[in-house]
Order: C-alpha cells, then structure tokens, then sequence
C-alpha cells in the first residue's frame, strides 16, 4: 500500500533530523551558507539557473542558484571552522527528467579535517546504520546496512568489460577500447567523454545491486578537485551506489592552490559547453591556506538516500512537491 | 538531425542505415565531466536492442516518417490488424515485441500508427485512455483506510489498481506509459 500524505510529510521531517543527529553527536556543527551567489565553481556539466540582483542604486549584478553548497562550505572549512555539514537546496537547470531528477533537491555535505575519503567511508557506513535504526525503512534492513562492497575502478573495468582501466590513458586508447567491445564512440572524444561512455554503457549497469556498493579510486583523468593518490593514475574519490542509483561522492579534498587553479582554468575554459555560463569563484584556487591538514568532503542526495530506504521507485515518492507535478500546474502533493 | 537530449522514449533515430526507436532514454550526470543520454533502441527491422550512451550535445541522424490515423479491428495469435481511416486499406502489425499495447487496444478506436517508407512500425498509444471498469470486486465494509486500493478489469483485459470507490461499470482514466489510475470519468 502507498505512504498516506501524513506519513510521507512525517517520513520526510525524521529523515531531516535523524540526519542532523547523527553529525551533531559526531562533533559536527552545522551552518548555513547563501544559495544565491554571485560565482560558482567551474562545472561545465551542470546547468545552473541564473537571476538577477537588483540593487537600489548601480547596474542589476547576474547571480546563481547554488548547484552544491561546496565553495561556501570549503570556505568555512580552510578559515578554521572545524568539521562541518549541512543540509541545503541545490539547484540544478536543464534536468531531462526521470525518476531520480528534481531541479531542486536537498544536498547533505559533510566535511571532516584530518581525515581521507576512506574515513568517510566509515562515517557512510555509520550514517545508514543510524538511519536504519531511527527510520524503520520499508524494505529489508540487509539491503542497506553496513558494510558496504568496496569495488574499485579499476576492478570494476576489469570485471565487467575486461578492460585494463591502468592501460587506457590515452584517448584513442579508450575508444578503441570501447568500439572494440561494440560501442559507439565518437570521433575524437576527450578521454573523460570516452571513459563515460564505455563506464556508463558497459560497466554500471552491471554493478552488484545486492548490497550499498562504494567505487572507489576513479581515474585522475577525470577532473574533479579530489587529491590524485601519488605515484597513481587515480584520484582519492569514491561514489556510493544504492539499488543501482548513484546516492553520494567524496573525495579527500585538493588543497594545493596550484593544482586547483589549472583545474579552475581548464574547466573554466569547457564553459562554453553550457548552455548558462556562469561567473566563477575568484578566490576558489586559493582557498585553503598552506599546510592546512588533509580533510574529506562528502555530497549526498538526501532525496535520492529517501527514496531508496523508503523503498520508492521515484523521488516523486519522497518529494512532497515534485517539480513535474508544480510544472503540470496541480497544486495537490504527488499522490 | 536531432539532439541526443532531445531524444525521447518513442522518437525514432537512423543508427548504421537502420531505423530503430527509442525504448528507455535514461539522462545521466556524473557531476564531473559532461553529461550523458543512456539509450536503449530497437531496431525495428530486426527487433535487436542495442545500447549506446551520447553525450548531450550530439547530433542524431533522426527518422522521416509518417503517421496516420487508423481503426483497430482485432488482434489474432500473431498479428494486430488496423483499418487506415481514409484509405479503408487494412494492414497487420506483428504482436511480437509489442505484447503489452494489447491492454491499450480497443476495438474500433482510433490510433495514431507510425509508417516508415510504406511500412507501418509502431503504435502511438495516447498518454491517458479512457476505460471501462468490467470486473470489479465490491468494496468491504470498513475499507476507509486512507489510500487503500484494489485491482480491477478493464473491457481490454487491462489490468489496474484503484480506488475502492471504484465499481464495475464505471469509466476510468488510465495512464498508458506507468498503467497507473488517473480519476474516475463522469458518464
């Protein structure tokens, strides 16, 4: 039987606070950060949604809704705030739809100073096992309980598409790789383009389903702001899969302004491919000041993390107001 | 041409000189990096699948067809056949692969039918239909659990979870894409 509305509206609240017990009895504090602000960090694959600020006096400023809370929080974190999370809107433009997409949806970030991202492996881990005792889920708790299959890449590519991920650096290499297992690949793709498409159509399909799964060490060539692991071709992030669904990402945080600022350059440069470019962080490289300790961050659909515990097969079940349903102009909640 | 974002569940693409139409169009975003459309496509020649993944930004080579308005006669073991409204030339439609637009199928209304160089290929359901509820169990005393629901028949042999307000009958609305109930319809 379908969740009545009073349960789901009660579902949705204990989801929220059973979330901000467990950080608060870790020691974290939580703050609260702008969604709206005037610069984003370079992301080219995100769509945005852009406003204005209309001041009293002086031209109207452009500004963004944010599609993570990540530069405000690392700027709590590199000026001294200590561990820190939060629950926030993100917002993110141009979604095609389906059931695990919502324009507007709830972010849980967490970020802990002096640790890596297999730390917060643990903290995942502890997260789920806590939700599960103060959430009666309506599934199996055994499908969700801790621990989670460790599964990295590179065995990923090797299980599911008897790739040799290590091997494939090169561009050419990887769609070779690929046509050579019948898929087709574009002409000259970026190496980043041709990974995706050999990852997305070969191996995540396949990934075990039984059990929350954590893949681990994605390849350096990705461009992301997670610290590469030396003398590696991978960099310290992993991403948390549930039933198939990508449910978080975390990453031991770069902190080193000079990696960060050719990150920032190069994914500044691929802005182009927007269809909403977006002013970028100024201050973003230099964040963090020298010597500042190793620290993990972690992102989480808190949405998607509800809609999998509550065994639903659309955040339309979760989502008390879903963006389809307010676009279709009904004002009732998604029954 | 057609953009791989502008791909939807039913549009139809030339993939190697064969038409195949869009069965599941999944967009995926993996945040770092480019965004994707994983597609699954059938030929409609052979009926093969065929997944591939594109970036957003690509450009498809997209299908010329036709569609007319046609009457649905009956199905038989192997065959839907159809009436073309204007021409009254009658034509078939394999079952096989479309098995579940058989519960869509009422006889003696009007469809959309897709052709591709003379050759008709798909069945347009509409998005909501009309039916009529044929056999439906009454509801218990005490059943006024808030969102309880039962499952009905349709004159199609549709089969649909409702309300239990719902009795033999009345005339529903029916989503066709998640077969979920929309309303009861006033006569």
């Amino acid at each position: 039987m379908e969740a009545s509305l009073r349960e789901r509206v009660t579902r949705h609240a204990l989801f929220a606070e059973s979330i901000r017990a467990f950080f608060q009895a870790r020691g974290y504090t939580e703050v609260d950060t702008p969604a709206l602000s005037p610069y984003l960090i370079p992301e080219p694959a995100i769509e945005v949604f852009q406003t204005k600020y209309l001041p009293a006096r002086g031209p109207a400023r452009p500004m963004w809704l944010i599609p993570s809370p990540e530069l405000w929080m690392k700027r709590l974190l590199a000026r001294g705030s200590g561990d820190i999370y939060q629950i926030s809107k993100s917002f993110r433009n141009c979604d095609f739809g389906g059931p695990y997409h919502n324009p507007e949806f709830r972010l849980l970030e967490w970020y802990t100073v002096g640790v890596g991202y297999l730390d917060s492996i643990q903290v995942a881990e502890d997260l789920f096992a806590h939700l599960l005792d103060r959430t009666a889920p309506r599934r199996p708790a055994s499908e969700l309980s801790p621990p989670f299959v460790r599964l990295s890449m590179e065995e990923a590519f090797h299980q599911y598409a008897g790739i040799d991920l290590a091997r494939c650096q090169d561009p050419q290499v990887m769609k070779a790789e690929g046509q050579s297992r019948g898929i087709k690949m574009p002409d000259s793709p970026t190496w980043e383009e041709a990974f995706h498409i050999v990852f997305l159509t070969l191996v995540e399909p396949l990934l075990p389903r039984e059990k929350p799964l954590v893949l681990l060490d994605y390849p350096a060539l990705v461009p992301t702001t997670a610290r590469r692991r030396p003398g590696t071709p991978w960099s310290e992030r992993w991403e948390l899969y549930v039933d198939g669904i990508e449910i978080a990402n975390c990453y031991t945080e770069e902190t080193d302004p000079g990696v960060l600022r050719t990150l920032v350059r190069r994914e500044g440069e691929r802005r182009r491919d927007c269809r909403t470019a977006h002013a970028i962080d100024p201050d973003f490289a230099d964040l963090f000041p020298p010597g500042f300790p190793v620290c993990s961050g972690a992102a989480l659909g808190v949405d998607r993390l509800e809609m999998v515990f509550a065994g639903e097969k659309s955040l339309k079940g979760v989502i008390l107001f879903p963006f389809s349903v307010i676009l279709d102009g009904q004002s009732d909640t998604h029954a | 041409m057609i953009k791989a974002s502008d791909i939807a569940k039913g549009t139809f693409i030339l993939i190697n000189n064969q038409p195949h139409v869009c069965v599941e169009r999944e967009y995926v975003n993996p945040g770092k990096g480019s965004a994707f459309v994983r597609l699954k496509l059938k030929n409609i020649k052979t009926g093969s699948v065929l997944r591939q993944t594109n970036k957003v930004q690509d450009n498809l080579e997209d299908v010329s067809v036709e569609y007319k308005e046609v009457q649905f006669l009956y199905a038989d073991t192997e065959n839907y056949a159809f009436m073309d409204t204007k021409t009254y030339e009658q034509f078939t439609i394999p079952i096989e692969g479309e098995e579940e637009k058989r519960d869509f199928l009422k006889d003696g209304e009007n469809y959309q039918v897709v052709f591709w160089e003379q050759t008709p290929i798909d069945i347009k359901l509409p998005t909501k239909m009309v039916f009529t509820v044929s056999e439906a169990e009454k509801a218990e005393r005490g059943d006024t659990v808030s969102g309880a629901t039962k499952v009905i028949t349709c004159e199609t042999g549709l089969k649909v979870k409702v309300p239990l307000f719902i009795k033999q009958g009345d005339r529903i609305l029916v989503n066709t894409e998640t077969r979920e109930y929309q309303e009861r319809v006033n006569n």
